[in-house]
């Protein structure tokens, strides 16, 4: 019994690692952690609302087309709450993303780090324009 | 052990775990008269109108991966015989096995235990507590009306509030079988759903200028063989008023309900 339990509770502490935590509804209703995602692409489009923000990338593929991403993260009040703001995420800009994709093989997916070309992360680092979140 | 499924092993483990529930200890604290500074109103009761964050763990409590807080099922008592509906099973449906994904109602206590700002407004007659998660509002008279009749059951049932000293008593009654608290983001077998029998008692006490304790009772006949408490703590945030509450309408862009994604444009 003791050691079932020890074996449950180490592979609670390995999900807990690999899954983010969300609000709205748990990361398995729409992800798959099996799936991991890292793209490069142009930030295109910000939807800075509830359920979970989203924002879009376009990534530019080797045959020159370009196929479009969405990208999910937190509530806009937990984010603001935390001086995390729409401003930090500039349009136009290049961005890497690092995170799961969606479990249905769409082009969604949630984003677990995000940084600029120049290393900067744009949920906890400084924004562009140098300022910290509040 | 061998061949024991995940839920038998959670029941036996509830089943099988004595501490914590009677909680004695943690009921007379509740009685005591609030420390000194302490925000009261004109007529001198505690006064809980300000804005907090959801109610967070006490030191030691087994908490879930997920950013809401979780009971701690050290505190459940023992299950009933057919308790065990406690942990509903998961159908592959996920209106079923997530309706939150559909931006249903988390309900109470599950909603009051999400990770966003709460605000609470008092006057003599009401305690008025908004949660910006779903923005979830609970109306709580105070001048002593029983519960009303004749309704039909609710996600956030029907609560009357009562003074104890300077203890806010908040009975809440008439639920619809809903979801207890989040755990599941935890552990996917891991489904609690409490039962329309639900009866829940908060007790608010300020345990010292900037803080409340948050005793939450868990009554649920149909399921536990006695009422379990965990005492929780909800810390003033007043820095959080000048941004306020924000809005949350969670159907304004759930992109991926039940699992299935619009693709992006």
């Amino acid at each position: 019994m003791k050691a079932l339990v020890s074996v449950l509770a180490v592979a609670v502490l390995l999900a807990s690692a690999v899954r983010p935590a969300i609000a709205h509804h748990s990361f398995a209703a729409e992800y798959d952690d099996q799936k991991p995602l890292k793209i490069t692409g142009t930030l295109t489009k910000v939807d800075w609302m509830n359920p979970h923000i989203w924002y879009y990338v376009d990534v530019k593929n080797p045959d020159g087309s370009t196929t479009t991403w969405a990208i999910s993260g937190g509530a806009p009040g937990q984010l603001m709450r935390r001086g995390i703001t729409k401003d930090l995420l500039v349009v136009g800009s290049t961005v890497n993303v690092e995170g799961f994709k969606a479990k249905d093989g769409s082009n969604n997916g949630f984003g677990q780090r995000v940084t600029y070309q120049d290393g900067r992360n744009v949920f906890t680092a400084t924004d562009p324009a140098g300022r910290a979140p509040k | 052990m061998k061949g024991m499924t995940s839920k038998a092993l959670l029941l036996a483990l509830v089943v099988a775990c004595p501490c914590g529930w009677s909680y004695v200890a943690g009921l007379d604290a509740q009685q005591a008269a609030s420390p000194a500074g302490v925000p009261r109103t004109a007529d001198g009761k505690p006064d809980f109108t300000g804005t907090y964050q959801w109610p967070t763990y006490l030191p030691g409590d087994e908490r879930g991966r997920s950013s809401a807080t979780v009971f701690d099922r050290k505190r459940f008592a023992p299950l009933k015989p057919g308790g065990d509906v406690f942990l509903e099973p998961r159908t592959g449906d996920p209106r079923h096995d997530e309706p939150r994904d559909f931006c249903m109602p988390a309900g109470f206590p599950g909603g009051m235990l999400s990770a966003n700002a709460m605000q609470f407004f008092q006057t003599k007659n009401h305690l008025v507590m908004v949660h910006e998660f779903q923005r979830m509002s609970r109306v709580i008279p105070l001048d002593g009306r029983a519960h009303r009749k004749g309704l039909e059951p609710m996600y956030y049932g029907d609560p009357v509030g009562r003074w104890e000293g300077d203890t806010l008593v908040i009975e809440t009654v008439n639920f619809k079988r809903w979801g207890l608290d989040d755990y599941y983001y935890t552990n996917s077998k891991e489904y609690r759903m409490h039962s329309d029998a639900l009866r829940t008692v908060e007790r608010l006490r300020w345990k010292s200028p900037t803080a409340i304790s948050y005793a939450l009772t868990i009554d649920d006949p149909k399921i536990f063989s006695a009422p379990w408490t965990q005492e929780f703590e909800i810390l003033s945030k007043p820095e959080w008023d000048k941004d306020g509450l924000f809005e949350y309408v969670c159907e304004e862009n759930n992109r991926c309900p039940g699992g299935k994604c619009a693709e992006p444009k």
